[in-house]
């Protein structure tokens, strides 16, 4: 028989995109000044665990790992609807790369018993999508990503996805436990309540965890994970001609008399 | 420290040869010709890996594209494709045979499974690189990858642990053509998977027609500012010969298909001409149609960001200015025919 879903959902604080900037001198990211917030791709994530939780019942707790000021998505994410947040902050887990930290959000997702546990497609800052695959294979369970639609099968103990792929779809049923990736702009995100978002500013406390409440205090941050960044430059830009032109014919000109048409 | 291996352990490069329904995707030819270049710049070998029901046609489609030897694991529950059965088996080729550094594609398949194979393998794993190096006094890859949108180049290394894999995006390198005569060997692995791994099951798999929009010389693209009437860009595109493509945007109004979306989440092209109708130019977009040869830019807005990315802009309707540019391109066309 069915019963209630623990849905997790894993929300990532990124740099506000559009303060991040490169010192042309240095060739390092300033990332400093930049206003952290929600990874926009969480938002549909958030939004699909509400749905879920809607559709079979339980519970909607949001996850983050990062530093102790993170607590801002978490508050976000039950500004939005979510039960509950828990927090994974710890010296221990800085420097991670995607092996680790996929750890790390499957360890907590162990703990919370969860059937379900819901991402972002990637983040907007590294963006490599590994993070929800990862936590899959540290458990052991099935995964889903590149989501297009999502179904609850309660009564099989499964998740239906639409899975955007190359030239179309498959339609693929996992057994619960399952990880999603949802793709980025699947559903339309609600706006947080006004109450709700009181309450999430000025009562809610998350649950904290360290590394070691996991367990996992040896296996995460810099010296656990396999790659590292061994360097940034800005993109080279491409020289552009920027030329404005007044009309068609002159446009269709400067392409034929450049060879590009 | 935990996963930490002996490098000396690891050699030859390795490619996933992704394929459907004994149908190869374009990327991995791509990854066979990068695979070759950093195998020689390594000395080592080229072994292209094959998974799926009847696919020894693929194999030897590895070894005239470049490989010197094509690893086949042959067995109806690799098609369709599932991330259970795929991954479990990769983990076991890797553990047996140590390669150095390991390619797949960065399609959504290939980003799927690479994710859940580098963590049982404690695999150094980048993502959507678009660049691939080989470090000249370590030997060491250096996978290169966009990130922040688009606004920096990291590099990422795995200096401990092996195998050094990476997803590439596709697009970026050009395939490797067949050349009949290339000889290598074909080897049969066990397969190791069963229903077992399975957890998950296909209930039904669409595919349309794969367009690549990777190939094409020309490239029309349109954005929201289309407000879903593609028709003037089809007709541009049409009349150069080229293909259609858009934006993230018009992909998530339903107004075309992903497979034609371009940028950071979609395709990378470099066309000798691409020309960007009503899109605002995010920096997301720009990152797959940055390396154009030719970049042509028609909006409405005179501020808009595009037109700094742009050689030619012109202000304007797109709904005018796309007919009257096709019609200049088929008189012209009349003309010489
Ligand atoms: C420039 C740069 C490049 C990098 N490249 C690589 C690389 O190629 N390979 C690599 O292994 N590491 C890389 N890293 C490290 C990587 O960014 C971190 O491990 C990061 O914490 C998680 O990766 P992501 O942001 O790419 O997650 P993604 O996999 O893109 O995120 C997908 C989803 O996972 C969830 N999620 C991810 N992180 C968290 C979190 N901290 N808390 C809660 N939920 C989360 C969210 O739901 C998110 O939407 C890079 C870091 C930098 C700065
Ligand atoms: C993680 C992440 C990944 C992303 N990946 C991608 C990606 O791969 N590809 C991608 O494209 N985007 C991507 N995006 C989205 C990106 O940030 C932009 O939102 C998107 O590119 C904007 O699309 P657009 O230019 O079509 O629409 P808009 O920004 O709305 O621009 C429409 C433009 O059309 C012009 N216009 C309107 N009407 C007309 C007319 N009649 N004639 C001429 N011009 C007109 C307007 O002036 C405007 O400049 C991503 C975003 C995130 C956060």
């Amino acid at each position: 028989m069915s019963q209630e879903w623990n849905i997790v959902v894993c929300v990532k604080q990124v740099p506000d995109a559009d303060d991040v900037s490169i010192d042309p001198d240095t060739g390092t990211l300033n990332r400093s000044d930049a206003e952290a917030v929600l990874n926009q791709p969480d938002y549909n994530a958030v939004e699909s665990a509400l749905q879920l939780r809607e559709a079979v019942g339980g519970t909607v707790t949001a996850v983050t790992m990062g530093p102790p000021f993170a607590t801002a998505v978490l508050q976000e994410a039950v500004a939005l609807g979510a039960d509950d947040g828990v927090l994974l902050t710890d010296r221990a887990f800085g420097g991670s790369d995607t092996w680790p930290t996929s750890l790390a959000l499957a360890a907590i997702a162990e703990e919370l018993d969860a059937d379900v546990v819901i991402c972002g497609e990637e983040s907007t800052d590294s963006s490599t999508g590994q993070v929800p695959p990862g936590i899959a294979a540290h458990n052991d369970w099935s995964q889903l990503t590149y989501v297009e639609e999502l179904e609850p099968n309660p009564e099989e103990d499964e998740l239906i996805a639409v899975r955007d792929i190359e030239g179309g779809h498959e339609k693929v049923a996992a057994s619960l436990p399952v990880v999603v990736a949802v793709g980025f702009g699947l559903n339309e995100p609600r706006i947080a309540g006004l109450h709700r978002k009181i309450y999430a500013e000025n009562e809610f406390e998350p649950q904290e965890y360290s590394a070691s409440d996991l367990g996992i205090e040896e296996s995460v941050g810099l010296a656990a994970s396999p790659t590292s960044v061994g360097g940034m430059a800005t993109a080279d830009p491409v020289e552009r001609k920027r030329e404005m032109v007044e009309d068609v014919e002159t446009l269709f000109e400067e392409l034929e008399s450049t060879g590009a048409i | 420290m935990p996963g930490e291996v002996d490098t000396e352990d690891y050699a030859d490069v390795w490619v996933f040869i992704e394929q459907h329904d004994g149908e190869a995707a374009k990327v991995s030819w791509e990854l066979l010709a990068k695979g070759r270049e950093l195998a020689d710049e390594k000395g080592e070998r080229l072994v292209a890996l094959v998974m799926g029901d009847s696919v020894t046609h693929l194999a030897e489609e590895a070894i005239e594209r470049g490989a010197d030897e094509v690893l086949v694991a042959e067995d109806p529950i690799f098609e369709p494709y599932l991330p259970g059965p795929y991954g479990e088996q990769f983990r076991y080729l890797v553990e047996e045979r140590h390669p150095d550094v390991v390619l797949i594609g960065g399609s959504h398949t290939g980003r799927d499974f690479a994710g859940r194979v580098a963590v049982p393998t404690y695999a150094g794993l980048t993502a959507d690189c678009t660049e691939l190096d080989i470090e000249p006094d370590t030997g060491l890859l250096l996978a290169k990858r966009p990130t922040f949108g688009g606004d920096a180049m990291a590099t990422i290394k795995c200096v401990e642990h092996r195998p050094q894999m990476a997803t590439v995006r596709p697009g970026v390198f050009d395939a490797a053509q067949p050349d009949p005569d290339r000889e290598g060997t074909i080897t049969e692995v066990e397969v190791v998977v069963d229903e077992s791994h399975q957890r998950s099951r296909m209930i039904e798999r669409v595919v349309g027609d794969i367009t690549d929009i990777t190939d094409a010389n020309v490239v029309v693209a349109g954005g929201y500012g289309t407000e879903g009437d593609f028709g003037p860009v089809e007709d541009l595109a049409a009349a150069l010969g080229g293909e259609v493509a858009a934006t993230r945007e018009a992909v998530e109004e339903g107004w075309i298909e992903a497979a034609r979306q371009v940028g950071q989440t979609g395709k990378t092209v470099k066309p000798d001409l691409y020309i960007a109708c009503g899109i605002s130019g995010a920096i997301q977009h720009l990152e797959g149609m940055n390396d154009s040869k030719t970049i042509v830019a028609i909006n409405d807005d005179p501020n808009a960001p595009i037109f700094d990315d742009a050689d030619y802009g012109i202000v304007g309707d797109l709904f005018e200015i796309c007919p009257a540019l096709t019609e200049l391109i088929e008189q012209k066309r009349g003309e010489t025919a």
